[in-house]
């Protein structure tokens, strides 16, 4: 079977160009018609939105999951398994959190993980 | 297809070894530090056995594949590089070949067009696909040492922010992955879908392909659907470069799985077609020199034969051939 030269040159990058918009895009683009948001809640520090073993290991997704939703759908509110709600923000964390200034940097350096939050966000170190 | 099949399913037999013996009988002390050791000392020792074999076997005369003019009168104009003539040309010729691929740049194809006639053409393809993909495997691996130096090199820094030049998804998204996936992807393709090429296709050609293929799509699922955690990952790799014994901490089943995978590619590395890492450096055809008129290159273990000359035969034998008629040369 000879591969066809057209097939080749046009369709393997629109393949290509396919799947990486399609990877780009992820989950968060379907535009639904916004719902009633849910009863704003204030910043509240003082206790923790899950187990510290369970925040070690999955607080990545847990943020990632918060932008998403609290950016892209408006919904800032988070229900904890127990029924508690916070604010999904990164002021909710640290509010408690940044008084250790290395709180992030600590395993962030030792593991070289440096995702560009404090592009944007005050990190604990710039916090007075 | 039994050539294609039988590999892939190899490597899908060889991931599920590793989910099993993880998910199910908690072997994580086996898997995280038993075989990579054995996997990494495998390689090592393989490794140097074949190119210290290599190295010993006796290369006596000048036998380079020459594309060009070799250095000959004044006024004849050579080609340094296709034709070299002195040890750094032939040194630049090899690192051109290795960093660049230059014989498959130079690949031309033969084929029959529908009208029955025969065209030649040149064929880059398989050059740009194999170029992306070493070169994007490589940087893939370098950028690994974030994992394996507690001060990452600075080199891997660079690479790891060249590589996510583009900033976008949460981790970072990687170029070279997608590069390696896609070229990856070609190189299957290409064997499979060219009725040549796919005629002498190996399942040795096709394993160490998936085989490789599986692990970056691990690393990527790994990476931007599951969201590791990667303290343990790199406390076990710190672990492993400083030759503790101590069991892994809680890591996700996936790891284990592209650890196994990344183990069994290096204990097969000394035994595949994979080792031309280390013998496109020795292959005689590329990295000697084309100087057999220039200089005699004599067999080093010629016998030492004694000859016997002419005269040495008429010295001891003159009396006798003078008697017999015969004609001398010395009187």
């Amino acid at each position: 079977m000879r591969i066809n030269k057209t097939i080749l040159t046009i369709g393997l990058p629109a393949l290509l160009m396919f799947a990486l918009l399609a990877f780009f895009r992820q989950s968060g683009n379907a535009v639904e018609s916004p719902k009633a948001p849910p009863a704003p809640v204030t910043v509240d520090s003082t206790r923790c939105i899950a187990q510290t073993e369970y925040m070690r290991a999955n607080h990545m997704k847990v943020l990632h999951e918060w932008r998403n939703s609290s950016v892209r759908e408006g919904n800032r509110v988070y229900t904890s398994p127990n029924g508690s709600r916070f604010q999904k923000s990164l002021n909710t964390c640290l509010g408690c959190h940044s008084t250790n200034r290395l709180f992030c940097f600590n395993c962030h350096m030792y593991a070289n993980v440096r995702p560009k939050c404090w592009n944007c966000h005050l990190s604990p170190m710039e916090t007075p | 297809m039994k050539k294609i099949l039988i590999p892939l399913a190899m490597v899908a037999a060889l991931a599920l070894v590793a989910y099993v013996g993880v998910e199910y009988l908690k072997l994580q002390f086996i898997f995280g530090v038993v075989i990579p050791y054995a996997a990494a000392v495998l390689f090592v020792a393989g490794f140097l056995y074949r190119i210290a074999d290599w190295l010993i076997r006796p290369v006596p005369f000048r036998i380079p594949t020459t594309a060009g003019q070799e250095k000959s009168l004044d006024w004849i104009r050579r080609n340094p590089v296709e034709s070299p003539h002195r040890a750094w040309e032939a040194a630049a010729r090899v690192l051109s070949e290795v960093l660049l691929f230059r014989s498959l740049f130079r690949n031309t194809r033969a084929e029959l067009r529908k009208d029955a006639s025969l065209a030649y053409a040149s064929n880059k393809w398989l050059w740009l696909g194999g170029l992306a993909f070493h070169w994007s495997l490589l940087v893939i691996v370098l950028r690994h040492a974030r994992f394996f130096f507690a001060m990452v090199p600075g080199f891997a820094d660079f690479l790891d922010h060249a590589d996510s030049f583009f900033d976008v998804t949460l981790p970072a998204f990687y170029i070279s992955d997608a590069i390696a996936l896609g070229a990856i992807t070609f190189l299957v393709a290409r064997r499979f879908f060219d009725a040549k090429v796919r005629m002498i296709s190996l399942p040795t050609d096709y394993f160490p392909l998936f085989l490789i293929g599986g692990i970056v799509l691990i690393g990527v699922l790994m990476r931007y659907v599951v969201r590791l955690n990667v303290m343990p990952v790199k406390d076990l790799m710190l672990q492993l470069m400083n030759f503790g014994f101590d069991p892994p901490g809680e890591i996700g089943t996936l790891f284990y799985i592209h650890l196994f995978l990344i183990s069994v590619l290096l204990a097969y590395f000394p035994l595949s077609k994979l080792m031309h890492m280390g013998g496109i450096f020795l292959s005689p055809t590329r990295n000697l020199c084309n100087n057999s008129r220039e200089k005699r290159h004599v067999n080093p273990w010629n016998p030492d034969i004694k000859f016997r000359t002419y005269s040495e035969y008429e010295d001891d034998f003159r009396e006798k051939m003078k008697k017999a008629g015969l004609p001398v040369e010395k009187q």
